[in-house]
């Protein structure tokens, strides 16, 4: 990939350390029964190692045609998502959120074919670092259009991200004065409450934690009502970094592809 | 001293609107929460745009240069000093050209930050339309709604004016005039507008290969599908400059008047704006985005945001019940 190598650098290390707090998501979820998008780290895990690599050739941790699999495999995966979240529940919201992955998907579909296509061309005496710009496999508005699309939810993601604060004090406090321990949540789940009881400070200590609607029945992580995750059970995990690790990969996935332009 | 806490709070949470979203939680976009989403992906986008590799090199000094030419000295001075501070410090330079411009973005977007991040946005453009453009070429004789005049960024900055979280909206029959009021709106809308025109009608734009020279120009280096619709779009203009000039200005004049019409009219040429800054875009070559040294989109996409802030309502928009994204409630 063209571009100065030291913004390379940065965003692979940008793209790393996201990978690791997607991957301590995952285990922590794991180990404490807290609900969140499992299949949304998994895939955020992936993808940031994956873009690192691209960034920074010398971070590639796959054999050739791997990523493919894997990103092609994820791209059916929240295809079949979005479908069905719009069959069962017609909810733009949730619809958008299913979407923004499906579109993330394709686009590093799209910029792994394009490199590959570009190392193919290299190898047979093609321009090899800039074979990007106007190198074979390349087709400019369609990395535009994902370019767009990306940056567009990473908007749309930055705008809720304040939707969350309210209904953390409110879910805090609905849990507090329920005095009810989550249900599936065993032991870990009654030390959670427990640790609630202590009031707004508590709310604010454990702030980032809990999203009042994104609750376990229905994974999507905003919106503006407190009230169904209280009594849905344990809190999600922590859905302000989680939109914070997708506006990261939005705005690195769209460098990405601009630079493929 | 509790008196100059609350003082210092005060001021924090203008800036911030922090006081505001923690206190009031969040509320699904309005019209005009949308349109300032739109304004900061595009921000966002220009972000993006300045770290392709072109931008860090000399090049990009010698695009900003290159704004002087036609421009009196009063104002070619400040752009060339600019021009050759960037160009010495061309890494530095741009990296901060484009952290900010990806600030403002995820500002705008972020509510806490809103105001704070479309007031930058005023200053940043204004200093950008001068120091970068040129003031869009406007003084040079050479300007053309169809090659970018009165430059992008004007209009970013005239965006973040018409879009400002007022503490208390006006009632107006459009999105637009709920911070400035009606009246102001509409004033703004006839100088854009009428601005246009008067620039369509300039000396190079109503020679006879003018347009046609400017459209072809725009569509080098661009992809195929695109650099055919802008060598068709020439070919037609080629030795009929004049005529296109002259009824590119008219349609412009009458978009102009025409928000100042009853709404149905003003409907008609709020979607005729829509339209024309659509047909712009394209003669422009989707600003050079596809080109690979693109700074941002160009004005086609400005103008379609601008006229869309200005769309009739079937009902004027009442005075907000409460505070806005990133306004304070009145304690």
């Amino acid at each position: 990939m063209t571009g100065p190598s030291w913004l390379a650098g940065a965003l692979a290390c940008i793209m790393i350390a996201t990978s690791i707090y997607c991957l301590n998501r995952l285990l922590i979820s794991w180990r404490r029964h807290q609900p969140t998008e499992r299949d949304v780290d998994a895939v955020h895990v992936l993808m940031g190692v994956a873009m690192a690599g691209m960034l920074v050739p010398r971070l590639q941790v796959f054999w050739a045609g791997g990523w493919e699999v894997v990103f092609g495999t994820a791209t059916a995966w929240f295809a079949w998502r979005a479908i069905r979240g719009l069959s069962r529940r017609p909810d733009s919201r949730q619809h958008a959120h299913h979407l923004q992955h499906l579109i993330a998907c394709l686009a590093m579909l799209y910029m792994l074919l394009t490199l590959t296509s570009a190392g193919a061309a290299a190898t047979q005496g093609v321009s090899a670092a800039g074979a990007m710009p106007g190198g074979p496999g390349r087709q400019p508005t369609l990395a535009l259009a994902f370019a767009v699309a990306l940056l567009g939810y990473v908007i749309w993601t930055a705008d809720r991200l304040t939707s969350p604060a309210t209904a953390t004090a409110t879910v805090a406090v609905a849990v507090a004065g329920a005095g009810a321990a989550p249900t599936d949540g065993g032991g870990t789940g009654g030390s959670r409450a427990r640790h609630h009881r202590s009031g707004p400070a508590s709310a604010a200590e454990y702030g980032h934690r809990v999203s009042g609607p994104a609750s376990a029945a229905e994974p999507g992580r905003f919106g503006t009502s407190a009230a169904p995750a209280a009594q849905a059970g344990p809190p999600p995990l922590s859905p302000r970094l989680a939109a914070c690790c997708e506006i990261a990969m939005g705005v690195t996935m769209g460098y990405m592809l601009i630079m493929m332009l | 001293m509790s008196e100059a806490t609350a003082t210092t709070s005060s001021a924090a949470g203008w800036l911030t609107g922090a006081a505001a979203t923690s206190r009031e939680g969040w509320a699904a976009p309005d019209s005009r929460r949308r349109l300032q989403l739109i304004l900061a992906g595009i921000w966002l986008l220009d972000g993006v745009l300045q770290l392709q590799s072109f931008m860090f090199t000399r090049g990009f000094s010698q695009m900003l240069a290159g704004a002087a030419s036609g421009n009196p000295a009063v104002i070619a001075g400040p752009v060339l000093w600019s021009a050759h501070l960037v160009g010495q410090h061309a890494v530095v330079t741009n990296a901060i050209f484009a952290a900010v411009q990806l600030l403002l973005g995820l500002g705008i977007a972020w509510r806490p930050a809103l105001r704070l991040a479309l007031g930058a946005s005023i200053a940043w453009a204004l200093a950008v339309w001068w120091l970068g453009e040129g003031l869009g070429g406007v003084l040079t004789g050479s300007a053309s709604p169809v090659n970018g005049a009165p430059g992008a960024v004007i209009l970013y900055a005239l965006a973040a004016v018409l879009l400002w979280p007022s503490r208390r909206d006006r009632p107006a029959p459009f999105t637009a005039g709920r911070s400035t009021g009606p009246a102001a709106a509409r004033l703004l809308w006839l100088a854009l507008w009428g601005g246009l025109a008067y620039l369509a009608l300039q000396p190079e734009a109503r020679s006879p290969r003018g347009l046609s020279r400017m459209i072809s120009g725009m569509a080098a280096g661009e992809p195929g599908w695109l650099a055919s619709a802008g060598r068709s779009m020439s070919q037609q203009l080629s030795g009929r400059g004049l005529e296109a000039a002259v009824a590119l200005a008219v349609v412009l004049a009458v978009i102009a008047v025409g928000i100042y019409l009853p709404r149905p009219v003003a409907r008609t040429a709020v979607t005729v704006a829509i339209a024309i800054a659509g047909a712009l875009w394209v003669a422009q070559g989707l600003g050079g985005l596809l080109a690979g040294s693109a700074t941002d989109p160009n004005t086609g996409p400005l103008l379609a945001l601008l006229a869309l802030a200005y769309w009739p309502r079937r009902d004027a928009e009442p005075a907000a019940a409460g505070p806005g994204p990133g306004e304070r409630r009145p304690t």
